[in-house]
């Protein structure tokens, strides 16, 4: 998106017009023709005041009033054109000399353009100062002219396309810089417990929980810059100006989602600077005449990237290729194949397909939203209401008098007020409340996808003949049993957080000075209620006398009804500050000193606490050459005493080269030049992440104990063990200290042709260094475990580009927005064992690159088979993968361990058009990766792609992916290595390492979103006095491009899949 | 007045919030977190005559030196990787993986416990260098501190712990009592395999003194370590040291990492010695029931005169589920081990003669007719009773139904180790104790013959000992009272007889794995033949035909495979270890 800092003189004009608009009325009219009068209002009927009005093709112009009345001279016969920094430009043909009313649409993107320089020819009006226009950044709002750092924007007409549960869904793509990977398609059910305990000192003590803390995030990847989650380096998100783990919020209750990128504007996060923020601010209290939307919508959802089972015959007949490959006996027989083929025999032979026995094709995700803002000068407020239900994918029964399906509900309500005590003194309060009630099967979604994916067509009947479930002694649960006869779960999870924020003016004590003060008290808690049961599942057998008889296998529990909280938090902040702006003559100077602590307290873990104090300085000479410093000297209490505390520092400067005369002679149409740069040390405080102090040595118990007695039970207590951290069994890491980074960041900003064209590109290079691992010569001779210690040093570098254009052809107002990035990463320094090797090396590689053996197709005859090096014990056949040797000593083992793939930067991007006219409205995103690339052999896509893994004693299902297997009729065009039973140490783990066979081009592009809508004509709601009514259809990746078909690009198997949704929906304004 | 007193107001506000930020700072919660507060001075705490938390730690000493032997590689018994069995296991288990010699540095085999061994090392030693911190009054029966005792308990678990490692790798770092550090340089050089025995076996002799006797023990001490399992510990250390693998047979004799340089006939007779002593405690004695060894606990607290050093495992159901024949499905039967038609035909007939032997009347279309009682006790045969039914491994039969079931391959199950429910009706298994035994009194016999016979060959105190485990047995004494031996053996053919008998009266304990080894006769016990097995065809008749069967073709690359590899991780990141030859 667009710098917001462009906003700068786009704003300013607004500010000028304002002025005009007296200066106008006061000026009275300049021609004698009549006058046309009417009245622009917004999309809730309510006046709009600073509309520029020009008679086209002309420069009569006049600006609308506060009552958002104007009158022109002008003919009929002639065109208006209504022109607004944050409306679409809208022409209308003057009919008669009668009073008209135009309502004017929001702009899509937030990024206001400007109207043009139509204001010129009021020769006796001249151009006030410019209104500063102020962005959302961390804890608060500043000049966007004079923010040096790095930072992209989307806002509520591009997030409210969505429709999702989480506004993370929305900005996938949309923000330059942080890349989303969907990892599940919805909110996973959480049913771990708090109950388990370890005994120390014969007291019971609950494990801790540690860690980062609850987040509501189960289905995105977020990674800003290539900093993964996996290693605590995800953005922080920063809901209201409160550090909270808060996702699931509806996507329509959001007026803006920021991202900053750069070491200077996210220093006051101290011992978290390293990570960057995600900005959210929820809708806002707006003065005016209470503004009120409603939206109602709801669209059938469909599962994107399901394998394809195979049918129970070719199941059958493929499994005995495995068998006989693994020169084993044929497990079935001819006859099998006939009575699985004809399904002559249902019971005996079954062939269910389980994906269309237990999955519902279009479960619904539904939304309602309630919003309503107004207020006076003195008090204004929000109040925002907002329902979900997103409905999971399994058949349920009418039999069952509870909902069985997974299913997630949510009411939020979201209420802010403003106050200005008096001129100088502002309150404002915010409170948040969040429910959210998950269901799901008793047996668990989790272990019914699993299995679902593991289960063959032919393992039993779904019923038996006399209505029970079938199953046997190898399959003692029966899928639909678990579906519907599991009983359910039930998910409670609340939230509660109040916001109260003052700000006071000291201006009588010196002109620009203030202070404020923050407090934020939040908790949240959830539980599970247990409801599950146990359904029995019987086979039927047929003795030889020809009589039928029952075996019962699996347990029959009854339903259970057990409660427990699963997690528990309650956080506080407080935050003091005090600051100083002022202009004097060219110069402006501000500065800021601010003190924050956020206590968290997770379950029973002692309180975790954050604190900084910082302080900022900024100068800026006539608003063309800027420099700004900030210091925070902050604490974490998660580390040992005396070594909590550290001081993050960062500057930053800039030059709004446009503002230059000479630049402004030579460029004309170059309305905005801005270079700048950032420096500064940031941090990192993640040792959450490697365990609860991990810093103090001490013995803890370890769970299995040794029995000493007769009885074996004289040893009743647990055994003791040393330790770093609970149940690591590590040495403790004394010397733990936070991760640090050097950060550069430098960009350009650029709007040309009258604002309508803009372009921003930033360059960044981030030095990270005291990263957590463990060092390599970490022997297991010392009998223990070497703890994570702070010696990586890792290098991100990479570039991201935004370009925008917006303009209208008549009323056709369309738009184009896209943003790339591009990131690459390199191992400055890991604390490698001696690899004799080039290739077995880690440094220099990027982050996180993955190491396999090298495939080299398939051996196609058994002669190629038996001369080749192979895994040490193997003999691999003709059909196997053949792996190169590549230190050529006759074997395939861990020096022949090369980096896979290409290593080239990743680059990921998000292109959005769209165009509004005659109140048809029209979006589309597109959403992809490129230079990605997958691993397609996952734990669980081994049961998709291999096929035939070993359960118990029998043997899992087989997908369509099998089918291309190699057999000698097809060796030239085989797509998987031969088929095997019961896994293969060569082809699908090869030495328990990953091979380059498995990997997959990953690149995908998505149509991500695409909306479409049409607002009823303002002639026939205005009696009504509504202001506008919207009737919508959007839709969520409706078609995906991907290099790799195998498996969806992003979620992988068994998580929940990803959804395709296409939603219905209408939205009042009034 | 109206704004000063808005002052007011405002700037209290203000400082009301900076007092309860202040406030916030207070201590109001421990400064260690619960589940942290115990340190080292808690464990061994100075105060605590009882020695309750050291004792704790000591508990943890035993969890991480004594593994459970059932099931134990990868759900297989250990000697499912020797030519007595194979894993029924449809995938290749780890137990096929070690038979058929996949395994290396980098992708070790699952046996490979080079890292559980030094953990257990790590926390005997900070057991011995801290427990005299404990003012512990406990007094053995003796009215010896007990605090000695548990001292040399911990001794003992290191030792035991070295001498599991010098089986694997031949000599490995000896660390002393060192408990090392972060801080501290950890990359120390392999010892000897002389250095190694020499200190597991001054270890055992030095604390044999402070330890529990066997008289000593009773129902709350049952279990710890008695001077019986040192003394039997020093005798099979002194026995491998004595053994052809490492005294005479180096692999590399001038690497004095794999064995000695050379043979030297004393080392048997130090091993025989070692035994003779634990013999000479006269605190053993064999049981009547060869069956009842391994499901009754030891004496003085239970009959089992016969147990010298087991892991404490109690009662459970595990064995039998895990391994008896897989047709009991009420019961529950997995039929995890196949032991192999080799192990069976080793086997005498009940009089003691070989089945070779043309005059044992061995008959092979009756071939578990009139076998030595062990046989029976050790392998399900095809129709051998087992839960009121015959146990079924012909083709097609209950216990070998085809198909995908997890059943024998060889046509045999295991039977040792399970409690007695032949006839058990209805078809359930109980709780039964399943403690596996390391050492036994049978075994310190064996030794002491081996050794005895290879120093001194075949004396009578040689053939005593075969006798009485072959009486025990319940072998037919014969005219000449020799239950089958041949009289007047020369050492080579007592040596045979010593090494067969080891064979079928410990099979399953851990022992054949090791002992093809030291014997250096691995590579031909893995490499002549592939394992065989039996495929038995009932005829319509009810006749049954007998067919040998290949199951597996084991790989044994000789003579790397003698010792493991060092894990190639901890050859890689400490320049001063040394990896085994040839790998």
């Amino acid at each position: 998106m667009l710098h917001p800092s462009f906003k700068k003189c786009l704003l300013g004009l607004v500010g000028a017009l304002l002025l005009c608009l007296e200066i106008a009325q006061a000026h009275g009219h300049f021609h004698k023709s009549s006058p046309v009068r009417g009245t622009v209002v917004d999309e809730y009927g309510v006046p709009l005041s600073g509309v520029l009005v020009t008679l086209k093709r002309t420069k009569i112009s006049v600006i609308s009033g506060q009552d958002g009345v104007f009158s022109i001279d002008a003919l009929p016969g002639g065109t208006l054109v209504f022109s607004h920094p944050l409306f679409n430009i809208s022409e209308w043909k003057i009919k008669a000399d009668t009073a008209i009313t135009i309502r004017l649409s929001e702009r899509y993107l937030p990024n206001p353009v400007s109207p043009g320089k139509a204001v010129e020819y009021h020769d006796t009006i001249s151009l006030p100062a410019i209104q500063e226009e102020r962005i959302n950044v961390l804890y608060g709002r500043t000049n966007a002219a004079s923010f040096l750092g790095s930072i992209s924007t989307v806002g509520n007409e591009q997030l409210s396309t969505t429709p999702a549960s989480s506004y993370l869904f929305a900005i996938q793509g949309r923000l330059a810089g942080l890349n989303l990977d969907q990892t599940a398609g919805i909110q996973n059910f959480n049913s771990g417990s708090l109950t388990n305990t370890n005994t120390i000192l014969g007291i019971y003590v609950p494990t801790n929980s540690s860690g980062p803390g609850p987040t509501d995030n189960s289905e995105f990847n977020m990674t800003l810059r290539g900093h993964a989650g996996s290693q605590g380096q995800n953005p922080i998100a920063i809901v209201d100006g409160v550090q909270r783990e808060w996702y699931s919020i509806d996507p329509e209750s959001i007026e803006s989602v920021s991202i900053l990128k750069d070491a200077l504007s996210t220093n006051f996060l101290g011992q978290n600077s390293s990570r960057g923020a995600l900005i959210v601010t929820t809708k806002q209290p707006e003065s005016g005449p209470t503004r009120l939307t409603i939206s109602a919508q709801t669209g059938p959802q469909t599962a994107l990237g399901l394998p394809t089972p195979l049918p129970a015959y070719q199941y059958a007949y493929l499994l005995n290729e495995a068998l006989e490959n693994n020169g084993r006996t044929a497990a079935y027989t001819e006859a099998d194949f006939n009575a699985f083929q004809k399904h002559t025999d249902p019971i005996g032979h079954p062939d269910v397909n389980w994906y269309n026995t237990i999955l519902n094709k279009n479960p619904l995700l539904s939304r309602i939203n309630v919003n309503a803002a107004g207020g006076s000068n003195v008090a204004k407020y929000v109040i925002n209401l907002n329902y979900m239900d997103e409905q999971g994918m399994f058949v349920t029964s009418n039999t069952n008098t509870y909902n069985t399906n997974l299913d997630l509900q949510r009411y939020m309500i979201n209420a802010k007020i403003d106050v200005n005590v008096s001129k100088d003194f502002e309150v404002q309060l915010q409170a948040f409340g969040r429910l959210q009630d998950g269901n799901q099967p008793g047996a668990g979604a989790g272990t019914i996808l699993s299995n679902l994916l593991s289960t063959p067509n032919n393992a039993y009947p779904v019923y038996n003949p006399n209505g029970s479930y079938g199953g046997n002694t190898n399959f003692t649960q029966n899928l639909l049993g678990q579906v519907l006869g599991s009983g359910y779960d039930l998910d409670h999870l609340h939230d509660i957080l109040t916001n109260l924020t003052l700000t006071y003016k000291l201006d009588k004590i010196t002109k620009g000075l203030w202070i404020k003060a923050a407090g934020n008290v939040s908790v949240q808690e959830e539980t599970i209620v247990n409801r599950s049961l146990q359904t029995p599942v019987f086979q039927q057998v047929t003795s030889s006398s020809g009589d039928t008889s029952y075996n019962r296998y699996g347990a029959a529990n009854p339903q259970s009804n057990t409660f427990s909280t699963t997690a528990w938090s309650r956080y506080r902040f407080f935050q003091l500050a005090a600051g100083y702006d002022r202009k004097f003559g060219n110069n402006s100077v501000g500065a800021e000193l601010l003190a924050d602590q956020k206590r968290s307290l997770l379950n029973y873990d002692l309180p975790s606490e954050l604190t900084n104090f910082a302080g900022k300085l900024s100068y800026n000479y006539k608003q063309k050459y800027f420099a700004e410093a900030s210091g925070d000297y902050s604490g974490y209490d998660r580390y040992e005493p005396g070594h909590q505390f550290g001081l993050f520092y960062a500057g930053g400067l800039g030059w709004e080269v446009a503002k230059e005369d000479f630049f402004g002679n030579l460029f004309p149409w170059v309305d905005h030049f801005k270079i700048r740069a950032t420096y500064g040390r940031t941090g990192n405080a993640n040792v959450d992440y490697y365990g609860y102090y991990i810093w103090r040595e001490h013995y803890t118990s370890s769970a299995p104990t040794y029995a000493f007695g007769s009885s074996y039970n004289e040893g009743g207590f647990n055994a003791f063990s040393e330790g770093g951290a609970p149940g690591s069994q590590e040495l403790a890491n004394s010397n733990a200290t936070w991760e640090k980074a050097d950060k550069f960041d430098g960009g350009v900003d650029l709007v040309f042709l009258h604002n309508t064209l803009s372009f921003t590109a930033d360059y960044y290079h981030e030095r990270y260094f005291d990263v957590m691992q463990q060092r390599g010569d970490n022997i297991q001779l010392i009998g223990i475990g070497y703890p994570a210690e702070n010696i990586g040093r890792n290098l991100y570098q990479g570039a991201e580009i935004e370009l925008t254009y917006q303009n209208r052809v008549g009323n056709f107002n369309y738009f184009f927005t896209g943003n790339a990035s591009v990131q690459q990463t390199k191992v400055l320094y890991m604390d490698e064992q001696y690899e004799q090797n080039s290739w077995n090396v880690h440094t220099g590689r990027p982050v996180g690159q993955l190491f396999g053996y090298i495939a080299n197709g398939l051996y196609q005859t058994a002669a190629q088979a038996a001369a080749s090096p192979t895994f040490a014990g193997y003999t691999p056949q003709a059909g196997d993968i053949r792996y190169k040797d590549l230190n050529g000593d006759g074997v395939i083992d861990q020096f022949d361990l090369a980096p896979l793939g290409k290593g080239r930067p990743l680059i990921y991007y998000g292109l959005t058009a769209g165009f509004n006219f005659k109140g048809i409205e029209f979006s589309a995103l597109i959403q992809g990766v490129g230079n990605r690339e997958e691993y397609a052999n996952s734990q669980y896509m081994q049961y998709v792609n291999e096929g035939f893994l070993t359960q118990g004693n029998v043997f899992t299902q087989a997908y369509q992916q099998v089918l291309g297997r190699w057999i000698p009729e097809n060796a030239a065009v085989a797509t998987s290595p031969r088929l095997t039973a019961g896994g293969n140490a060569n082809n699908f783990s090869p030495g328990f390492a990953s091979s380059s066979y498995l990997l997959q081009n990953g690149n995908y592009w998505r149509l991500k979103n695409i909306s479409l809508g049409y607002n009823l004509p303002y002639q026939w709601l205005k009696r009504a006095k509504i202001g506008s009514v919207k009737i919508f259809v959007d839709a969520q990746n409706l078609f995906t491009h991907e290099a790799y078909k195998g498996m969806d690009p992003e979620v992988s198997l068994p998580n929940y899949p990803i959804q395709k949704v296409v939603n219905f929906g209408i939205k009042l304004k009034l | 007045m109206k704004h000063r007193f808005q002052h007011i107001v405002t700037v209290a506000g203000f400082c009301l919030v900076g007092t309860v930020i202040l406030d916030a700072c207070q201590k109001n919660y421990e400064s260690v977190p619960l589940g942290q507060t115990a340190t080292i001075d808690d464990v061994f705490n100075k105060q605590d005559s009882a020695g309750t938390q050291a004792l704790l730690f000591l508990a943890n000493c035993y969890q991480a030196a004594l593994p459970n032997g059932h099931n134990r590689v990868g759900g297989d018994y250990l000697d499912a990787a020797s030519d007595d069995a194979v894993s029924s296991s449809s995938t290749v288990s780890a137990v096929q993986q070690i038979a058929t010699g996949q395994y290396s540095a980098a992708s070790p085999n699952a046996d490979d416990d080079w890292s559980k061994n030094y953990t257990a090392i790590r926390d005997a030693n900070i057991f011995i260098t801290n427990i005299y911190r404990v003012p512990l009054n406990e007094q053995l029966p003796n009215g010896k501190p007990a605090i000695a005792a548990y001292r040399s308990e911990a001794r003992f678990l290191r030792a035991w712990s070295y001498f599991e490692l010098v089986k694997r790798y031949g000599g490995v770092p000896l660390l002393g009592d060192t408990v090392f550090t972060i801080t501290d340089n950890a990359q120390v050089p392999r010892n000897s395999f002389s250095d190694c025995i020499n200190y597991i076996v001054s270890e055992c002799t030095d604390i044999q003194d402070s330890m529990r006797t066997e008289s000593m023990v009773n129902g709350n001490s049952y279990g710890h370590i008695t001077q019986g399992a040192a003394l039997a510990l020093k005798a099979q250390a002194l026995l491998f040291a004595a053994s052809p693998l490492y005294n005479g047979g180096n692999i590399d004799p001038n690497n004095p990492l794999t064995g000695y340089p050379s043979y030297d006939i004393n080392r048997w007779q130090l091993a025989a010695q070692a035994a003779q002593t634990v013999i000479n405690l006269a605190a053993y004695s064999l049981v009547p029931s060869f069956t009842n060894v391994f499901i009754t606990q030891a004496s003085p607290v239970g009959s089992n005169t016969e147990s010298i050093f087991w892991v404490q495992v109690g009662t459970n159901t595990s064995v039998e589920k895990t391994n008896a024949p897989s047709g009991y499905t009420s019961a529950g039967g997995n039929g995890q081990t196949s032991p192999t038609q080799e192990l069976v035909d080793a086997y005498p007939m009940s009089s003691g003669l070989l089945i070779t032997d043309p005059a044992s009347g061995y008959d092979p279309s009756n071939p578990y007719q009139n076998r030595d009682p062990r046989l029976a006790a050790t392998v399900f045969c095809n129709g051998a009773l087992w839960l009121d039914r015959p146990v079924q491994t012909f083709d097609g039969g209950l216990d070998k139904p085809g198909g995908i079931t997890q059943q024998t391959k060889t046509g045999y199950y295991m039977r040792k180790f399970m409690g007695p429910f032949e006839s058990s009706n209805p078809p359930e298994y109980s709780n039964t104790v399943h403690d596996f035994i390391y050492y036994r009194y049978a075994e310190i016999l064996l030794d002491f013959a081996e050794a005895t016979n290879e120093y001194s060959g075949p004396s009578s105190a040689v053939y005593d000992v075969l006798i009485s485990l072959r009486q025990r047995a319940g072998i037919i004494p014969g005219v000449n009272q020799l239950y089958g031996l041949e009289a007047g053996m020369d050492q080579g053919a007592m040596r045979l007889a010593i090494q067969n008998e080891r064979r079928i009266e410990m099979a399953f304990e851990e022992h054949r794995f090791w002992d093809i080894r030291r014997w250096k006769i691995a590579a031909q016990a893995y490499n002549t033949t592939p394992l065989q097995g039996l495929d038995i065809q009932q005829t319509s008749a009810g006749l049954l035909i007998y067919n040998p069967i290949s199951v597996l073709t084991t790989t044994f690359f000789d003579p790397k495979m003698y010792f493991y590899p060092i894990p190639y991780s901890e050859v890689v990141k400490n320049p001063q270890m040394k990896q085994n030859p040839s790998w």
